[in-house]
């Protein structure tokens, strides 16, 4: 037997510790999820509920205005579609700039690049309003979804870039001699081999276009049916009845809480190998 | 590429001594065709719309556009205190949330990273809240601190404090609880960083090191540290960009409280300018103005701290 050496528990014990801090208030949220709204109300410094409930839950997905189901469809479409394109969009775009050669191609990824250094903040949403206009698509959840299609994500373009770059350029050689072009070596050879990379832009897309609150919230102003669940579940908090909804809002942070969650413990290499390559965070 | 020039004429053309593939120019500006019109419509126009509004005094309303020159610039640094608070506001948030997280995520990333059982399993762990929307943690940890919440509750009854704390009530313990819950959803993200560069040291230095007699204090300051300084360097970087854009958590958190005090500039011009958060009669032109002039200072941040830290790398 090894001996146990007292350094060795301290260390433990402290990570102990912090694991305890790290989860306490997803189990906070999850136990105060199922008390009562009275004693949400009367006792909110309990953590353990006194008596489990079910009915926060069964309000949430009934309640009129609070309507769990409709707001979970829209952050399913909502996270699909743009995952979706994302994926996509990066894929294509790694690609192009690992392996074309084309004109303005340096150019163009420096200006790209620079995009990371920009922001504007949110002032910039009566633009995007009236871009949307001229596309007859308003102020909506779709307009949101379109503006996200067309958005550059300079993090993941530079993670299948160099994904690309480190593939042998005799793939592509091979490919041509076979008689493809550059659109159809990509199709056939390197996405295939993309699976990886892609797997890491697509949870990471998955994980921020589900969580994600203020944009969301801004295009569905005065349109609470076209809400996500975020916008939703954080709209209560702004609202008059705020102080009373906490019952609601419990709830509903422990649904939306699941999706990224689950997606964690199945993908939490994939998250960690997409951080570690190199990705900044949003 | 060479092998460019094996394949028919006719395919293949040249710009300043360059040569193209017809066929792959074409399919690239296809593939990269939606992120080329998103540049120009979603990126490129709003910024040339906000630096033209800057210059007008707008309300939403076309028929009440001034134009209005230097005006709104010189307002906000003449009579804008308000705005100089958050700016204020935002630097003072970098200095209580990155002195607190840096170093913890660094001497956590030591930790794990010595060979011993379970350093996957805390490592998986303190990266999950990483994964949860900011805005629910906002939710979540506004409710935590409040008055009769649980985080008074447990300081209460470990008799820490005699008295439940307003955190919210004053704009340090305000500012303070945002530093803290910040960190709790990005110091994984850290330690993932630290972690890996600590992984990039060569095993032998730490050898040659103990066989020396190097202490554990001496080999992290000589050897770790040195050897992780241009991670390092980088992680401080995006920490300070990612705090200087902190939005979300400030607005659903405290929403300012109190009384605005902890608003950081992109909330603050978010509250000011933006449907749904500001009233409607903001003058939209002046809030470009402001979002310019936040724009600026970031970047002059950033470029500074490059600079600076370009130089410190020369001393190594």
């Amino acid at each position: 037997m090894k001996k146990i050496k007292a350094e060795d528990v301290i260390v433990y014990i402290v990570l102990s510790i912090l694991l305890i801090i790290v989860v306490f208030p997803l189990f906070y949220t999850v136990a105060a999820s199922f008390k009562t709204n009275a004693e949400l109300l009367a006792n909110p410094g309990a953590i353990l509920p006194k008596s489990l409930t079910m009915d926060n839950y069964i309000t949430a997905w009934n309640d009129e205005d609070f309507n769990v189901p409709i707001l979970l469809k829209n952050s399913i479409y909502y996270t699909a579609i743009i995952t979706f394109a994302i994926v996509m969009k990066s894929a294509m775009c790694g690609y192009v700039f690992a392996r074309a050669e084309f004109p303005g191609k340096k150019l163009i990824f420096a200006i790209f690049s620079s995009l990371l250094f920009i922001h504007l903040g949110t002032i910039t949403v009566y633009p995007l309003f009236n871009i949307l206009n001229i596309i007859r698509l308003n102020r909506s959840l779709w307009g949101l979804i379109v503006i996200k299609i067309f958005a550059i994500s300079v993090v993941n373009i530079y993670l299948v870039k160099s994904f690309v770059s480190s593939l042998p350029t005799g793939l592509d050689e091979a490919a041509k001699i076979d008689g493809c072009n550059f659109i159809q070596t990509f199709f056939y050879i390197i996405a295939p081999l993309l699976k990886p990379v892609l797997a890491t832009v697509g949870i990471l897309a998955f994980k921020n276009s589900w969580n994600e609150y203020l944009m969301p919230t801004i295009f569905t102003l005065g349109n609470p049916s076209q809400r996500t669940l975020i916008a939703g579940v954080v709209a209560l908090k702004s609202g008059g009845t705020a102080a009373t909804s906490w019952n609601l809002m419990f709830a509903g942070s422990a649904i939306a809480l699941v999706p990224v969650l689950v997606a964690y413990a199945f993908g939490n290499r994939l998250f960690i190998s997409g951080l570690a390559s190199g990705a900044v965070k949003e | 590429m060479k092998s460019v020039d094996k394949t028919a004429k006719g395919t293949a053309f040249t710009i300043r001594g360059k040569k193209y593939q017809k066929d792959t120019v074409f399919w690239s500006y296809i593939m990269i065709s939606t992120e080329l019109i998103g540049f120009l419509a979603f990126t490129l126009y709003p910024i040339l719309w906000a630096l033209r509004l800057s210059w007008f005094s707008y309300d939403g309303i076309p028929s009440n556009t001034r134009f209005v020159g230097w005006t709104n610039f010189i307002n906000i640094f003449k009579n804008d205190i308000i705005y100089w608070r958050a700016v204020l506001t935002t630097f003072e948030f970098a200095l209580v949330k990155i002195p607190m997280e840096i170093p913890f995520a660094l001497f956590l990333a030591v930790i794990l990273s010595k060979k011993m059982k379970g350093s996957g399993f805390y490592r998986t762990m303190f990266f999950m809240p990483n994964v949860v929307s900011v805005a629910i943690i906002g939710l979540i940890f506004s409710n935590m601190f409040s008055h009769m919440g649980v985080i008074n509750r447990m300081l209460s009854d470990a008799h820490l404090i005699k008295e439940n704390i307003g955190w919210f009530d004053h704009k340090w313990t305000s500012l303070f609880s945002l530093a803290i819950t910040d960190t709790w959803h990005t110091f994984g993200i850290n330690l993932l960083y630290f972690m890996s560069a600590i992984s990039n040291i060569p095993e032998d230095i730490y050898e040659s090191a103990k066989l020396d007699g190097a202490g554990r204090f001496s080999t992290f300051f000589k050897i770790t540290l040195p050897c992780i300084a241009p991670v390092f360097q980088i992680i401080i970087m995006m920490s300070v960009i990612g705090t200087l854009n902190t939005s979300d958590i400030v607005l659903v958190m405290t929403n300012g409280a109190p009384g605005g005090q902890t608003y950081t500039m992109m909330p603050y011009m978010t509250s000011k300018f933006v449907p749904g958060f500001a009233e409607t009669t903001a003058n939209i032109g002046y809030g470009c103005s402001i979002a310019i002039v936040s724009a600026l200072i970031m970047l002059a941040i950033t470029l500074i701290y490059n600079k600076f830290s370009a130089r410190l790398k020369n001393m190594y």
